[in-house]
């Protein structure tokens, strides 16, 4: 297969592999087990979800996005949701998603510029303390003490701080990155030579050492997105956003299972759009990109 | 005579002493002697449960959280060495599937698998009281469920690497097997690299596991960290909340300082 082409296989099969894997994990569910009297589920409950699920039926696992499709409520009772319902809370995620993305990129700038200024000696300590303080911070707790602020002000103001605090830890892990590739590709014989052939420095930059730079940049953005669109698990709930952070977790609470297997796949789906986009983007600007791919089990 | 420790090891050295003087005291307050703790805390008492002080419970949940993230931690790491050597030992196709499930388990944030891991057994649990298992166990086996990849991975990269040494190529000559390889002369070179990954995991797993119970999807008893903070998460929004929440979060730092240390002296060790 050709060089580009693998990864995006890679890619596209892992919906439906989600899409099987989340199903599989609900109808393994002992939905058929005898003994009535132990359980804590009505038995109403347990037909439904087999109803939802389309156990027994052919082709029952295409079932819940049938009845997204035909505009039926998915769920066991009013706290389902339909398919428009489905995408608007999507749509309203990812544009709080893209906030975050440009507050972290602040982040990220303003870390990055810490690092610059910082003498080397004096880094270690920060060094530490800022990313442990980043990565040790759970969304919920920003969003815990922003809350009692937020929540009640209204006017997309919890809409931005659900981006704030979401934005925190991947700003740090890109300044960190953006730095660290600055640093590793000034320090390369490459750049030693186009200066001393009489290069400016601007020139040396954004001629040399960027195009370098932009494919790690680029390799990080489907880390960054996973962790904006996990905080908003946590952010969404607190903050008390109706989007589609909180419609999982309340699908989780409630035991909907339609809707949990139709949202994780609407999750994964998501990411794997992001990945492509990445991988295009790294194909168009790095030649690496085209090579072909060693095979991974080759002795 | 004294001898002086060199960089990497002086990282480790802090790092551990933080972890395990945190476990320690914790422990030591929460469990074996609580009284100084709800007599002393300095920041009163808790909202929803008046008998009890916040520093009982922050720290009665440092030490579940702690303990659970270093056995999750310990589990996903065995877990994927254990990936890692079956892809390596067998090659071809099978090393190619594992990896391939480990890349698509990558692909999905840690705390999406698990919401949905402790959802299907708790709604089985429910549906069935036989295949009902403790939160703890649970949490535990689900961490390390979603945490395994990462190891796997860099695990199996490393043997990759190892196998091209020269060492390796005499003893193949000598007419070694794949196994006799990997348990005589590739693992003693994992342990540092696997002490390095096991500190990586740690902290990850303790993150998750504070926001699956947080959101109230986990049930740990005694309480962790995030469980703490979830069931009071109503009343922190409209009272002192900054009082409860500060001490939890200092604490979550504290645990990830001490892993981040410990684990940039491991994996300096191991590299040397």
């Amino acid at each position: 297969m050709n060089a580009p082409l693998i990864p995006i296989a890679r890619q596209i099969v892992l919906i439906p592999l989600v899409a099987l894997a989340s199903y599989g994990l609900m109808v393994a569910l002992p939905l058929s087990l005898g003994d009535e009297s132990k359980r804590q589920l009505s038995p109403d409950l347990v037909a439904s979800y087999r109803r939802d699920l389309g156990i027994g039926e052919p082709l029952g696992f295409l079932r819940p996005w049938q009845k997204l499709l035909q505009g039926k409520r998915l769920g066991t009772s009013s706290q389902g949701v339909t398919g428009e319902e489905l995408l608007t809370k999507l749509a309203s995620s990812m544009a709080v998603g893209l906030v975050a993305v440009a507050l972290a990129l602040c982040w990220a700038f303003a870390y990055a510029l810490l690092r610059w200024s910082v003498p080397r000696a004096r880094w270690t300590a920060i060094g530490e303390l800022v990313p442990a303080l980043a990565f040790g911070t759970p969304v919920f707790i920003p969003a815990l003490l922003l809350a009692p602020h937020a929540v009640e002000a209204g006017h997309f103001l919890p809409e931005l701080s659900a981006a704030l605090v979401i934005s925190v830890w991947p700003g740090i892990f890109l300044g960190t990155l953006g730095a660290d590739s600055f640093k590793t590709e000034l320090a390369r014989d490459y750049v030693r030579a186009a200066r001393s052939k009489g290069l400016s420095q601007r020139r040396v930059l954004y001629r040399h050492v960027l195009p370098n730079v932009v494919p790690t940049l680029l390799d990080s953005i489907p880390p960054v997105a996973t962790a904006l669109l996990a905080g908003s698990f946590a952010a969404e709930r607190v903050l008390g956003l109706p989007y589609f952070g909180q419609l999982y977790v309340l699908a989780v609470l409630q035991k909907q299972i339609a809707v949990v297997v139709v949202a994780t796949t609407l999750f994964a789906t998501v990411l794997v759009v992001v990945r492509l986009i990445v991988g295009l983007a790294r194909w168009l600007v790095d030649p690496r990109a085209r090579e072909p791919i060693p095979s991974e089990a080759a002795p | 005579m004294t001898r002086q420790l060199s960089g990497p090891a002086r990282f480790l050295l802090v790092g551990a002493a933080l972890l395990v003087l945190l476990w320690a005291l914790s422990f030591a307050l929460a469990v074996l002697w609580p009284s100084p703790l709800a007599r002393l805390c300095p920041l009163g008492r808790d909202l929803l449960r008046p008998d009890t002080s916040v520093c009982e419970l922050a720290f009665g949940g440092l030490w579940i959280s702690l303990s659970v993230g270093l056995l999750a931690g310990a589990a996903a790491t065995i877990t994927g060495l254990g990936v890692a050597s079956v892809a390596r030992l067998f090659g071809g196709w099978v090393e190619s599937a594992l990896m391939r499930s480990a890349d698509a388990l990558f692909a999905l944030p840690d705390v999406l698998v698990l919401m949905v891991l402790q959802f299907a057994a708790q709604t089985a649990g429910d549906l069935h009281p036989r295949l009902r298992i403790s939160a703890v166990l649970l949490m535990i086996l689900s961490l390390a469920m979603v945490g395994w990849a990462a190891p796997a991975r860099l695990f199996r990269d490393r043997l990759e690497t190892l196998e091209r040494a020269e060492f390796v190529g005499a003893a193949r000559a000598l007419g070694a097997g794949r196994w006799h390889l990997l348990s005589r002369h590739l693992w003693p070179f994992l342990r540092d690299y696997g002490l390095a990954i096991f500190l990586s995991r740690v902290p990850a797993a303790i993150l998750a596991e504070s926001t699956i119970s947080f959101l109230g999807i986990g049930k740990i008893e005694p309480m962790s960290l995030g469980r703490y903070l979830g069931t009071s998460y109503a009343s922190l929004l409209y009272g002192e909340g900054a009082r409860i929440v500060v001490p939890a979060w200092v604490l979550l730092i504290l645990i990830v300082l001490g892993t981040s240390l410990a684990g940039r002296g491991a994996s300096a060790v191991a590299r040397h």
